[in-house]
């Protein structure tokens, strides 16, 4: 069964027919073709398939694509528009070596996003809990949490116009 | 891609949604926050014929106060009931539950509602809706009741829910003035359900003392400590304690994160936990 499905990705209008079927990782990657967003294993846990719906994280293996009609969402693509002009999130994962394979790393930075958008000054274990559901089987996580505390310092030190909001909506806690 | 077709409806009104339901009966499903519908989904546990969304339902996500009891509507959710400033005044167990459920982005999307009718022995708010003397609305097309949690769980992954009905709102009574309140839990890797899990609320004075353990058995467990406590917390109403909370999880089962035996000996541990918690809350 088809069913035509609106929303807003990165700021732009989409209007597709997904089947019922299909998962909102699915439909980014497959019909929008935004394949920033991963899918290590497809049932929750590992987070590699991270995006926000309407400012929040959130896993888009676990949400149907039918479902996200109307939503606006936010995916890595909408970070950045290049290699050249990187979000200070991805410079710091960058600078810091905060990867190996990579393939955790979309999924990582926008839970980064909304860990510094909730709490722009968190301590190395509120760090720990905030990207508790992104598992990186490279790193060892040691040096995503510096990068992740070097994002931070870089972004607070900046004047607050500046600073990149967590795409639009107030946190929810 | 899920494997299984089915038919997709995602209403916007209750109203609507019911009569949906009413129309399928058995053959539909509810997704909720979908953080254990849709991964079952795609694993091809569950077909269901015909899903129907409640995300898009409005009015089932709120948290109200009214004449002493706490009415949170089914798609609240997780987050939300973590950082609610009404819970965490009324019933701060319950904030703490929240914390613990899943990870950052499972609490963004998972719904009260929709953890607490999935029914999961070890899921972390029934203890707390025991221990509270919560209860539950059910609504169908055809009318509403009301249940109380521990007539509502009714085995593992079973409930009092019939076809045609959905979990709307959950009805708790606000925690008596100094009463002391705490939520515990066992696990070996953040976001993953508990092994054991404990509640306690204890009354001002030992009037009443009551217990909730998870993981011990086919649901959720409500144990009576009043007159364990009658003397206040030492070594020896401890022991009584611990001893009930083993008695209670004669039922307790096995998997690959502890054994039954395992499980009652952290019961015992965990009950022992949250008296001693909730006791050096109490005023």
């Amino acid at each position: 069964m088809k069913v035509p499905v609106k929303v807003t990705v990165n700021k732009k209008n989409y209007n597709v027919e997904v089947d019922t079927r299909m998962i909102l990782a699915d439909m980014l990657r497959d019909e929008l073709r935004l394949t920033g967003t991963h899918i290590g294993c497809g049932t929750g846990s590992c987070g590699a398939c991270t995006v926000m719906l309407n400012g929040h994280t959130v896993k888009s293996c676990c949400i149907l694509a039918a479902d996200a009609d109307g939503q606006e969402i936010t995916t890595i693509e909408g970070l950045s528009t290049g290699a050249q002009h990187l979000h200070p999130i991805q410079e710091a994962f960058v600078e810091n070596q905060g990867l190996q394979c990579g393939y955790c790393t979309p999924g990582m930075v926008l839970s980064t996003l909304q860990l510094l958008t909730d709490k722009p000054n968190p301590t190395e274990d509120e760090i720990r809990h905030g990207i508790a559901g992104n598992l990186c089987r490279c790193t060892g996580y040691q040096f995503i949490v510096k990068s992740i505390q070097e994002a931070a310092k870089t972004i607070n030190s900046k004047p607050a116009a500046s600073k990149p909001a967590a795409a639009a909506v107030a946190s929810r806690g | 891609m899920i494997s299984q077709e089915f038919e997709f409806h995602a209403p916007k009104q209750l109203s609507e949604a019911l009569n949906l339901l009413q129309r399928y009966g058995d053959d539909a499903k509810v997704l909720a926050g979908g953080m254990s519908l849709v991964p079952l989904m795609t694993l091809g546990l569950l077909q269901p014929k015909v899903v129907v969304s409640f995300n898009h339902i409005r009015e089932l996500d709120y948290v109200n106060e009214d004449k002493g009891m706490l009415r949170i509507g089914a798609m609240t959710r997780h987050s939300t009931i973590r950082a609610n400033p009404l819970i965490g005044r009324h019933c701060p167990l319950l904030s703490e539950a929240a914390s613990y459920v899943g990870d950052v982005q499972v609490r963004h999307r998972g719904t009260i509602g929709g953890s607490v009718a999935h029914a999961d022995p070890a899921a972390d708010y029934p203890p707390v809706m025991l221990v509270v003397g919560a209860q539950v609305k059910l609504q169908s097309a055809k009318g509403e009741r009301v249940v109380k949690m521990e007539n509502f769980l009714k085995g593992l992954m079973q409930t009092d829910l019939l076809p045609g009905e959905l979990l709307t709102e959950i009805q708790i009574p606000k925690l008596p003035d100094g009463a002391g309140s705490s939520y515990q839990r066992l696990h070996r890797v953040e976001g993953n359900f508990a092994i054991v899990n404990a509640a306690a609320v204890i009354e001002k004075g030992f009037k009443s003392a009551r217990l909730g353990l998870g993981g011990v058995g086919e649901t959720a467990i409500l144990v009576d400590v009043t007159k364990r406590l009658g003397k206040g917390v030492n070594d020896e109403a401890l022991r009584g304690v611990s001893d009930d909370a083993y008695a209670a999880s004669h039922d307790a089962y096995g998997d690959l994160n502890g054994d039954a035996d395992y499980r009652k000996a952290m019961a015992r541990i965990y009950a022992q936990r949250v008296t001693k918690a909730a006791a050096a809350r109490m005023s």
